[in-house]
């Protein structure tokens, strides 16, 4: 379902710093596969992702999702597609820090043309999966890192999007913590979701779910590995 | 139903999270609002305030007002031009006056004396809103006069309680009594105002029987004024004439120029304020780059979010103007405007207790908010862009 | 001319169109910018700069668009405040004549709005898609609005600059009435044949937007936009008046008539462009809209309503016509 075609993406062109963070990347993943992408922080990983999320553009190349191409939109059709299709899941959990936890997770149906009731629906459901319900009106503030995590978790998932990408999940947890979200991929792997996960946390290579583990090492894929899943 | 709908509306319900939540953040530009459409609003309050009240009582002035002037300067006017003017095609309500200034010697005071003819239709009805009160009868029969508070303050002050002996040229004094004091609405006009019969009036200034102050008529017909004017001009070489036309205009002119003068000091500010509010907005505090970065990243759009920027303003400019609006009212209309009054009345004779007539002009009310409302949102324009193209990128960092 | 340009009205209105007009050079700069070096194709960090910056000149346009819906009314309010001031002139109509900018100023701003509300519904279009297939179209359509704004702004301060307090000016009834014994109406019509023409217009402006006939829509309202404005001015606002010597467009803008001035125009304008954009919109774009339309066909005829009713209201009370 995912296509990456000849991907490159060049930072500050034309000037003395220019640099460039993916070369010539190519990738296929299928619709309910989970892959990993690991290697160092520097490697390209989280720039793939983003260009993935269609958070950002490549500087050459096609992303097709879904029959989409999703390289060239429009700023109203990425975020629509962003709103609808993606759950992202960031290593700094990027929250909004003044408001509660049902706040932030519904923040990205605000503009989905449901109204608010429902919408207060759709994130108690995700609020409970993500097991943070107990904590719903609490300000993101007080919370502590795994905490963090499952509202980031709970926003992600609220709109039930296909793709979900996470980037350096665990890097601020413990280890208990890091189990915990490994459980929550695996239910979501179980629903049918792609699922793309960049990571250097060895917990993740092993996993009984993963599809491919992808190496990347200054901007390039250097390595490709079936994971243990092998129904493809 | 609406109500339920914008109540249902999530779009709202975000931004008055937001709002209520980021509260700080615009506490600032608020509060310049407010007192910048505070003065700003007790200023064109008062103006248009001593604007209404001035033109109200003109309303009763004749159409015309004529007098003698010799070099350049009024002198006392025959009486006999009376029957020369009555010929004249159109006139009407032909009316002598009696008035001037009495000055109280020892502190060169004065008070503006108005002689009225209280049997003529003409010159009574233009004090008629004053002297309603009056129990006309007995005022007549004594010899008394009607003052404004001001004057009474000022006689109190130096132990003339019920009468005053005026002064007149021929060395005499003639004693008056004080009849009633003026209404304090009227406050503006009446402060220094004394009102008696008119040959009272001509025996304290010294006039002879066959001179007056001037001479008030009026022509209701305005096609014919210029006309009049030229007659006028052609039967006695030493008239003055003022039209009621030109004193209006000059009223409208009058609250108009100092108005204007406040205006153009605001415009100094606005600038200055808009300035500020263009830096302050355009600080992108690496905070709101990231919020906003972090709504962009979770699928708003770059609409989405000038949406949002665009009405937080609007509820910043309407609070500001509402409450800046609603305290200037009270400010200038409730407690009289303490302080800014003085300014505008430009310290007249006596000091002045003047009480506002409250008027609110709709049309008033929106040129306060145009040129506060138009400058701010436009300051805010741009830096509100600047965020909502914030790329979502930012939120990974 | 001091006294003018120091009414609070004039200030204020003269302060916001600066104001704007200093935006709108902005949005004037970046569409130049745009249209030099726009290519959706590229991937370059420019492209993408371009794109949000196209987001500027909307913004940009919206906001002077919404700002300049409110202005015309208080344009026109201040005019009529200014007659207190210019001899003669006991409306808006006479200072508007008070020199040769007046009339040109105030037809400039309603096909600026116009040409603005167009361009706000092409954008809309636009960006919809998925390569800003207008973007071009849009720019170089703007630059021709900002010409007609530059001229505007030049109108505006020559307009106040030249308004002289001492020369006495036209009161409406000399400037539209039959004092002169001259008939004001186009083409020789008569008060009858322009109500027939003004109803039949009607008619002829809704079956055309229902029945999605765009082109013809189009050249309907235009006609209907006219005899209206003769209509109002010759017959029905006479009955607002009730006076049937008393023609003129503006003096029903006063508080004296309950400002339903504003009502009236309003609609029309209101009206007529809603559905000249409709149409528009569906002719070149292919976009209908059955609210817009619908919103479009109930402003016209809650206007023909409303001149309508002061005629039969007038007639129920007094039995006859004027």
């Amino acid at each position: 379902m995912i296509s990456v075609e000849n991907v490159s993406k060049v930072f500050n062109e034309g000037t003395a710093q220019a640099f460039e963070a993916l070369h010539a990347v190519e990738l296929e993943v299928s619709k309910g596969e989970t892959i990993i992408l690991s290697g160092v922080s520097g490697s390209g990983k989280s720039t793939l992702l983003s260009l993935i999320a269609a958070l950002d553009k490549p500087s050459s190349g096609k992303i097709t999702i879904g029959g989409e191409l999703v390289s060239k939109l429009p700023d109203l059709h990425a975020s629509a597609y962003r709103a609808k299709s993606i759950g992202f899941i960031f290593q700094h959990f990027n929250l909004l820090e003044s408001l509660s936890v049902e706040e932030n997770v519904i923040a990205p149906l605000i503009n989905s043309g449901l109204d608010i009731v429902t919408i207060k629906e759709m994130a108690a459901k995700s609020m409970d999966r993500a097991a943070i319900s107990h904590k719903a009106s609490q300000q993101v503030k007080e919370l502590s890192g795994g905490e963090k995590q499952r509202c980031a978790i709970a926003r992600a998932l609220v709109h039930e999007p296909e793709l979900i990408i996470c980037d350096e999940p665990t890097a601020n947890l413990d280890r208990a913590n890091s189990l915990k979200f490994i459980e929550i991929l695996q239910s979501l792997y179980e629903r049918g979701k792609t699922i793309i996960v960049a990571t250097h946390d060895p917990l993740f290579e092993s996993l009984p779910f993963v599809g491919k583990v992808v190496h990347m090492e200054d901007g390039i894929i250097v390595n490709r590995e079936q994971g243990a899943d092998q129904s493809e | 139903m609406p109500g339920n709908m914008i109540m249902k509306n999530a779009f709202l319900h975000f931004l008055t999270l937001l709002l209520f939540k980021q509260k700080g953040k615009h506490i600032g530009a608020v509060l310049i609002s407010v007192i910048i459409i505070f003065l700003l609003s007790s200023v064109l309050f008062i103006s248009s305030s001593l604007q209404k009240t001035l033109l109200d009582t003109l309303e009763y002035q004749s159409d015309f007002t004529v007098s003698r002037v010799q070099a350049g300067k009024s002198v006392t006017t025959p009486v006999d031009w009376v029957d020369k003017i009555i010929e004249i095609n159109g006139v009407t309500k032909v009316a002598p006056r009696i008035y001037g200034r009495y000055f109280f010697a020892p502190r060169e005071e004065s008070f503006l004396l108005f002689g009225v003819d209280f049997f003529d239709e003409q010159s009574s009805k233009v004090f008629e809103s004053l002297v309603k009160e009056v129990d006309l009868k007995s005022f007549l029969t004594t010899e008394s006069m009607l003052v404004g508070s001001g004057v009474r303050s000022f006689l109190s002050k130096h132990y003339y309680k019920e009468n005053f002996s005026f002064k007149t040229p021929k060395g005499s004094f003639k004693k008056v009594k004080i009849e009633e004091v003026l209404p304090s609405q009227s406050g503006l006009i009446s402060n220094d105002l004394i009102l008696m019969p008119i040959d009272l009036s001509r025996e304290i200034f010294g006039l002879e029987e066959n001179e007056v102050t001037d001479i008030t008529f009026n022509v209701p017909n305005d096609a014919e004024w210029d006309n009049i004017i030229a007659k006028l001009h052609l039967l006695f070489y030493d008239i003055r004439v003022v039209e009621k036309r030109e004193i209006k205009k000059a009223y409208e002119n009058l609250y108009n120029y100092k108005g204007g003068l406040f205006l153009i000091l605001y415009l100094v500010t606005i600038v200055t304020f808009m300035l500020i509010l263009y830096q302050r907005y355009s600080m992108v505090y690496s905070t709101e780059r990231k919020e906003i970065g972090i709504l962009r990243a979770v699928g708003w759009s770059i609409k989405d979010i000038l949406k949002l920027k665009f009405y937080e303003t609007v509820v910043v400019v309407f609070v500001s103007y509402i409450v800046g609006v609603v305290l200037a009212y009270l400010y200038v209309f409730i407690f009289d405007a303490p302080i800014l009054s003085q300014i505008f009345l430009g310290g007249a004779n006596l000091t002045n207790h003047v009480t506002f007539v409250p008027v609110l002009k709709f049309g008033l009310l929106g040129s306060i908010f145009l040129f506060y409302a138009i400058p701010f949102l436009a300051a805010v324009l741009i830096p509100a862009w600047k965020i909502a193209v914030t790329p979502p990128k930012e939120a990974m960092l | 001319m001091n006294e003018i340009l120091l009414s609070n009205e004039v200030i204020v209105y003269l302060l916001s169109e600066t104001v704007l007009y200093l935006l709108l050079f902005v949005a004037f700069l970046a569409t130049v910018g745009l249209l030099r070096r726009w290519n959706f194709d590229l991937f370059t960090t420019e492209q993408f700069a371009l794109e949000n910056r196209s987001y500027l000149v909307m913004t940009i346009i919206f906001f002077v668009m919404l700002l300049k819906v409110i202005l015309l009314p208080y344009f026109v309010y201040t005019i009529d405040k200014l007659s207190d001031l210019v001899p003669g002139a006991m409306c808006a109509a006479g200072v508007i004549k008070a020199n040769v900018y007046g009339n040109p100023l105030l037809a400039l701003k309603i096909i600026i709005l116009f040409l603005s509300g167009l361009w706000l519904s092409m954008n809309s279009i636009d960006i919809k898609a998925k390569n800003y297939p207008y973007l071009k179209v849009k720019s170089w359509f703007f630059l021709l609005i900002f010409f007609f704004l530059s001229v505007e702004f030049f109108l505006d301060i020559a307009y106040f600059t030249h308004i002289e307090t001492t020369n006495p000016v036209s009161c409406c009834s000399v400037i539209f009435g039959q004092t002169g014994g001259a008939n004001g109406l186009p083409l020789g019509l008569d008060i009858p044949k322009l109500l027939i023409l003004f109803y039949l217009l009607f008619v002829l402006v809704v079956l055309t937007v229902l029945s999605g006939l765009a082109l013809m829509s189009i050249v309907a309202s235009i006609l209907f936009g006219v005899i209206a404005y003769y209509a109002v001015v010759y017959f029905f606002g006479t009955y607002i008046y009730a006076l049937p010597t008393h023609l003129c467009p503006f003096c029903m803008l006063q508080d004296h008539y309950y400002y339903v001035g504003y009502l009236v125009w309003g609609l029309l304008l209101l009206g007529l462009f809603l559905t000249i954009d409709r149409a528009v919109m569906q002719y070149f774009f292919k976009q209908s809209s059955k609210n817009l339309k619908r919103i479009s066909l109930l402003c016209l005829s809650l206007f023909v309503l409303l001149c309508s009713t002061y005629v039969a209201v007038y007639y129920f009370k007094n039995g006859v016509l004027l």
